[in-house]
């Protein structure tokens, strides 16, 4: 009997599956997404693709329930409750304007209006100490309220309860005794850090998702379950670990962003087999282009984000989003040409698609240059019509005094300098040099660009996944799983006692370790990264160390030193130290497929399907179409070259080597000269 | 020789420069030793081209806007435009040629591309501390001698040799030489990026295609201006407003403002303003046209990036000695004082002819409190805290104003968190939120000011700079002016008191300061506005039961249904 890791990324449109076998075989599959109950997507896509469920071995899913409900403000009614006094905080949202040249300009709506957020009387201090302990009579009139209203969840932020959760805990249990069904969520529990606004924002976030994620991830179970599935279910959460469906039931915003980090987590795992220790990763779609970075085997994870506009404190991969797709428009002002950041959308979408889009998009000049075929996508189920496409261009191309193909390289041309440019931009704030770095690229746009984007930048070899349509669910199956704990801790470095860094360390890591293990990983498969949040005394931000070697603190502050140098280009080494927050992430290793895997098509037939007269540089050039799937392992193709698969399109201009490699992954670099 | 130059090569140009500018700001900021730079945002770069017209602008402060090009053609007119060498790096800060504070530092360096002097780089940022009588920037000088060292352009580099008697100059002179000279070094940093990304434009693209881009972009950002200030009509609009005071006490201080539209030109005139005044509200003339382009950018294609094509179709005049156009030795530490004033003043001017465009006015100033002190937890170790302060803006023809906003010569400054503001200082904000009816009423309402309140710890010393109690934000087409800032001492005990500005006032443990900004002014009657939408804001509580009724004529039952009867009645009486 065969057993399968399957993994599942549902998103807008497409729910992607990709599923390994012990044997090593892998395959994908790509079922529509039910929006209205995305559970039954699922069990579909598992149904046609897995011939015994009961031997899967594990799931893994990424899921944007979550996302959809806060994005499209259809979660649930919350109830806000803060430390008397102050509880405008919320609302005032730290009165900074995101936009600067505006005299309209309008804060991001938040997810409780004021008159949903209430006070209770309570202080505590800075120190912890309690000033004012909690007046229960306040939450009389609150409960009332909620009784009244039907409110189904609240969340509780008091001040400084990242040091002293004390009266958060009360409030739960005075709201939970008169209102055993409520939803109440803490903010320590979900942010053990401080900052009143982005604490409070954070749990209100998770409160706002919560019994709709709980509702959708009870309905996966009992469905999944009824087709004999026996393995424990994960979630993907947003800092690239997975946890099980139980845990993820009780933050259930840590699961916000699970879709899109699976791509990142498949460039670390790529990253370790390749032996290429930093990685940009692009991942181009219809609308927008993502960027991530793998830094010596590591993703890039960021403790805080912002989501339109509002700030959730989690764990997260940091991905950098730019407005730049295939779906993006072409557009005349004054006599230029523009390109993006507006994209044609769904609808109508590319020209080519015949659905009454007249605007040529990036999707229509790839068309048009025959870089993408007219039955390239879908495995040719869609047919793009070339001939709208040529008149828009044309039409568009007049009226600036090109040509067709002139004007759409043009528009190729802008677009990737402006993905590159934005890329040196990110990788400049990050104190890192692109040209250091391999280019990942996936996506449904991703392989048709990429080679464009590496020479902009100067990077000497690109690397196309297999799968690059299904990167992120393949990414899913590489993962562990992860639980982040925080601890503020905010202390001068050299007021710290011997001991007391790892005491608290083995607090979080006990915390860690049972919750871990309560999701069912053994105990020899548990392992721990520490880190700390630490700057020079003064300074408003931090950064985050990775401190796992030990205690001994005169190497942390050398650590800290180093990457203060990395990250800002200077270091003080006779400026004071404090740590800010004690960060422990708990990983419980996960057994995966090991060895190379391989192809599920037979490699006997010719991967030849044809040739094209694509344009390159404003010149017809007969160029082969490649079926990737029946490419050898091994073999070398020479430029230029088209590469087909269900999901993308590889695109390899002239003047370059190819290589599949023994993974599968296509390998391009400058040729000779 | 008409030479044409292919649109896509032009506008992967343009996005070229627009994105030096950018690295050249997260560089900046990456490198950066003070907060005051890589969290408040205080500074702007630039690439320029050999003329010192602007290819590309990053802001953090708006009120840099297109600043910079001046600092580079004062450099010239001061050397000569032959004397720059490769690796030269210049300085001057003169509050009377660049315009703003001393604090506020600028850096330019020339690029030169084979053997050619191609362009320049400047980045400026604000020095926290430059030598002045007090920390920062006092708030009592009268003289600009008192205010820190004074540069005009001198080199501090030359031929790549840092001039060190000049940086021991520099770090002699502060009170934090050391973060002065590393935020010196970041300026210099980011220069050198526009310079090598430049450079490398140049190396792909050629000297003569990047000029012909140049002036494509230039025609292309000057049409489109001219395109829509041509369609404002043609007139002479006026608006004025006073400020409190000088800082040290003064008479009230008028601010007047003539705008003229004249085909596809727009001149701003200031003459009928104050004089340069004792105290430290001057301002250099550089400033001053920075602040009137932040206005008209306001109005006029907000969204498109700046170049040397920008705001040809503007010109500033202001007579010299007057508070805009300030000569030495006036004092220019609040600088910015009567820019928030002037900027509100430009929409007001134009608010007939623009109504679709122009909002009331907003609170008005940062409304600035320090607290000094010594910290008794941390073994008595020195404090400042230093905060603006959130208020209201205006309301616009569709649109409420914003509720607790900071004010419009600030980048994108975040209020200080109580929870680090407790733990970094000895004083708790035990009060923080919304001031109840302080929005100017109107169809569509301003938006509200707030309070936050201190509590002193231990003894310290207070520092205060609120505006605006005078001119308070105003409304238009009907709509109400908004309620004025106050700041009070121990409120609702025997020795409360009042006042807007101070300078080391004495504090002891357990006093309380209450600091309040005003509101943001109404837009159009407020009689006439949705009877639902303030029943909203009632339950909201943006504005009170009795509010809804004496502002807005909208009678509330106690359960806050609304009466009709009562409030039709109302309402009619109102509008007659």
């Amino acid at each position: 009997m065969t057993n399968y890791r399957v993994s599942a990324d549902i998103g807008g449109t497409f729910t992607d599956f990709v599923v390994e076998k012990d044997t090593g075989q892998v395959f994908t599959g790509k079922v529509s997404t039910t929006p209205n109950n995305p559970a039954l997507g699922v069990l579909s896509g598992l149904k046609e693709l897995i011939p015994t469920p009961e031997t899967i071995d594990f799931l893994v899913h990424g899921t944007t329930v979550g996302l959809n409900a806060f994005l499209e403000r259809k979660g649930e009614r919350v109830l806000l409750i803060m430390t008397g006094g102050v509880s405008d905080a919320y609302s005032i949202a730290r009165g900074d304007r995101k936009e600067l040249y505006t005299l309209k300009y309008r804060k991001p709506e938040r997810l409780v209006p004021r008159r949903d957020v209430h006070e209770v009387r309570e202080r505590i201090k800075w120190d912890g100490s309690v000033l004012e302990p909690l007046n229960r009579e306040d939450f009389d009139p609150i409960i009332e309220k909620i009784n009244r209203e039907g409110i189904n969840a609240v969340a509780i932020c008091f001040i400084h309860s990242y040091v002293q959760p004390q009266h958060e805990l009360e409030a739960r249990k005075i709201l939970n005794k008169a209102l055993p069904n409520l939803s109440v969520t803490l903010s320590h529990e979900i942010a053990r850090e401080w900052r009143e606004y982005e604490r409070s924002s954070s749990a209100v976030t998770n409160a706002y998702i919560a019994p709709i994620v709980e509702r959708y991830l009870v309905s996966l179970e009992k469905n999944v379950r009824s087709m004999s599935v026996k393995s424990t279910l994960h979630v993907m959460q947003s800092s690239g670990g997975v946890i099980t469906l139980g845990a993820a039931q009780k933050k259930p915003i840590y699961t916000l962003l699970s879709g899109p980090v699976g791509g990142t987590i498949g460039g670390v795992a790529l990253s370790n087999s390749l032996e290429r220790p930093n990685l940009l990763c692009v991942d181009m779609g219809g609308t927008s282009f993502d960027l991530s970075l793998v830094i010596n085997g590591q993703p890039e994870i960021t403790s805080e984000t912002e989501l339109e506009g509002l700030p959730l404190l989690m764990p997260m991969v940091n991905i950098h989003t730019i407005g730049a797709g295939g779906g993006s428009l072409a557009w005349l002002e004054a006599g230029a040409v523009r390109v993006g950041p507006k994209s044609a959308g769904a609808l109508p979408g590319p020209v080519c698609y015949g659905n009454g889009g007249t605007q040529p998009t990036i999707t229509d000049a790839n068309l048009f240059l025959k870089r993408l075929g007219s039955g390239s996508l879908l495995s040719g189920r869609m047919t793009l019509d070339e001939e709208i496409t040529a008149d828009a261009i044309q039409n568009m191309a007049v009226e600036v005094g090109l040509d067709g193909i002139a004007f759409a390289e043009g528009m190729l041309a802008i677009t990737n300098a402006k993905m590159a440019d934005a890329m040196r931009t990110i990788t400049v704030e990050q104190g890192i040099d692109p040209r250091d770095f391999s280019l990942l690229a996936f996506g449904g746009a991703g392989p048709m660009h990429a080679v464009w984007l590496a020479r902009e930048l100067e990077i000497s070899e690109v690397i196309i996944p297999r799968f690059p349509g299904t990167f992120s669910a393949w990414g899913m199956l590489q993962t562990d799983v992860r639980q982040d704990l925080t601890k503020n801790y905010y202390c001068p470095l050299d007021k710290v006692m011997s001991d007391e860094l790892e005491n608290r360390f083995s607090e979080l890591e006990s915390e860690g370790k049972s919750a871990l293990i309560s999701e069912g990983v053994p105990d020899d498969q548990i392992f721990f990264l520490r880190t700390a949040d630490m700057r020079y005394i003064g300074q408003e931000y931090s950064v985050n160390v990775e401190i796992s070697s030990g205690n001994d603190l005169e190497k942390i502050e050398h650590i800290f030193h180093q990457a203060h140098y990395t990250r800002y280009g200077h270091s003080t080494p006779d400026a004071p130290v404090e740590f800010v927050n004690l960060r422990l992430a708990a990983l419980g290793r996960l057994k995966k497929i090991s060895g190379p895997t391989s192809v599920t098509e037979t490699i006997s037939s010719d991967p030849v399907i044809g040739t094209r007269n694509t344009i390159f540089d404003g010149k017809e050039q007969t160029t082969t179409v490649y079926r990737r799937d029946r490419l050898a392992l091994g073999s070398q193709l020479p430029s230029p070259a088209v590469i087909e698969e269900n999901s993308a399109t590889t695109v390899v201009p002239p003047g370059y080597d190819i290589h599949i490699d023994q993974l599968g992954n296509i390998v391009v670099t400058p040729g000779a000269i | 020789m008409d030479k044409k130059i292919n649109p896509i090569t032009t506008e992967i140009i343009r996005n070229a420069f627009v994105s030096i500018a950018q690295d050249m700001n997260a560089t900046l900021i990456r490198s950066a030793y003070t907060p005051i730079i890589y969290e408040g945002k205080d500074c702007s770069v630039a690439l320029l081209d050999e003329n010192g017209d602007v290819l590309g602008q990053s802001l953090g402060l708006p009120l840099f806007l297109g600043n910079l090009e001046i600092c580079v053609k004062l450099i010239a007119d001061k050397i000569g435009w032959d004397a720059f060498k490769p690796g030269d790096v210049f300085y001057m800060n003169d509050s009377y040629m660049t315009g703003t504070h001393l604090n506020d530092s600028t850096i330019v360096t020339p690029i030169f591309w084979n053997n050619k002097r191609v362009g320049f780089t400047a980045a400026r940022a604000h020095w926290l501390d430059i030598g002045a009588k007090d920390p920062g920037a006092p708030m009592d000088s009268h003289e600009i001698y008192q205010e820190g060292m004074r540069w005009g352009p001198t080199r501090i580099y030359e031929s790549g040799e840092p001039r060190e008697e000049i940086l021991d100059f520099f770090k002699r002179n502060s009170r934090f030489g050391y973060g002065l000279i590393g935020d010196m070094n970041a300026q210099i940093a980011a220069c050198r990026t526009g310079e090598n990304r430049f450079q490398a434009v140049l190396n792909r693209f050629g000297h003569e295609t990047v000029i012909l881009a140049r002036d494509e972009i230039f025609r292309q950002s000057e049409k489109l201006e001219r395109d829509t200030v041509q369609n404002i009509p043609d007139g002479v609009y006026t608006a004025e407003g006073t400020l409190d005071d000088d800082g040290l006490g003064s008479d009230p201080i008028p601010i007047k403002v003539e705008v003229q539209i004249s085909g596809d030109e727009m001149t701003v005139d200031l003459a009928g303003s104050a004089n340069q005044t004792h105290g430290p509200i001057n301002c250099g003339f550089a400033q001053t046209i920075s602040a009137v382009r932040v206005a008209f950018k306001l109005l006029v294609n907000p969204n498109r990036p700046v170049d040397g094509g920008t705001f040809k179709t503007l010109t500033v005049t202001a007579p010299e000695g007057s508070l805009f156009r300030a000569q030495e030795p006036a004092a220019c530490a609040w600088y910015f004082t009567p820019l928030g004033l002037l900027i509100d003043l430009i929409p007001k001017a134009l608010s007939d002819i623009l109504m679709d465009s122009v909002a009331a006015a907003h609170y008005g100033d940062s409304m600035v409190i320090y607290v000094s002190g010594q910290d008794p937890r941390k073994g008595n170790s020195p404090f400042l805290s230093v905060e603006p302060t959130p208020g209201g803006w205006g309301a616009y023809k569709t649109g409420d104003g914003q509720d607790a906003l900071i004010n419009n010569v600030n980048g994108s400054f975040k209020d200080l968190p109580i929870e680090v503001y407790e733990n970094k200082y000895p004083i708790m904000l035990k009060r923080y939120g919304f001031r109840t009816d302080t929005g100017g009423a109107g169809q569509t309402r301003g938006g509200t000011g707030i309070y936050r309140e201190y509590h002193m710890q231990t003894s310290s010393s207070l520092y205060l700079w609120f505006e605006r109690s005078l001119t308070p934000a105003w409304g238009i087409f009907g709509g109400k002016d908004a309620a004025p800032p106050d700041v009070v001492i121990n409120p609702g005990s025997e020795n409360e008191h009042h006042l807007l500005k101070a300078s080391a006032l004495p504090l002891q443990a357990n006093d309380v300061v209450l600091t309040q900004t005003g509101g943001g002014g109404g837009f159009g009657e407020p009689w006439k506005r949705d009877a639902e939408k303030v029943r909203e804001d009632v339950i909201d509580g943006y504005v009170s039961h009795d509010g809804a009724e004496q502002d807005y004529g909208v009678v509330l039952h106690d359960d806050l249904t609304i009466d009709k009867d009562a409030t039709e009645a109302r309402r009619e009486a109102m509008g007659l």
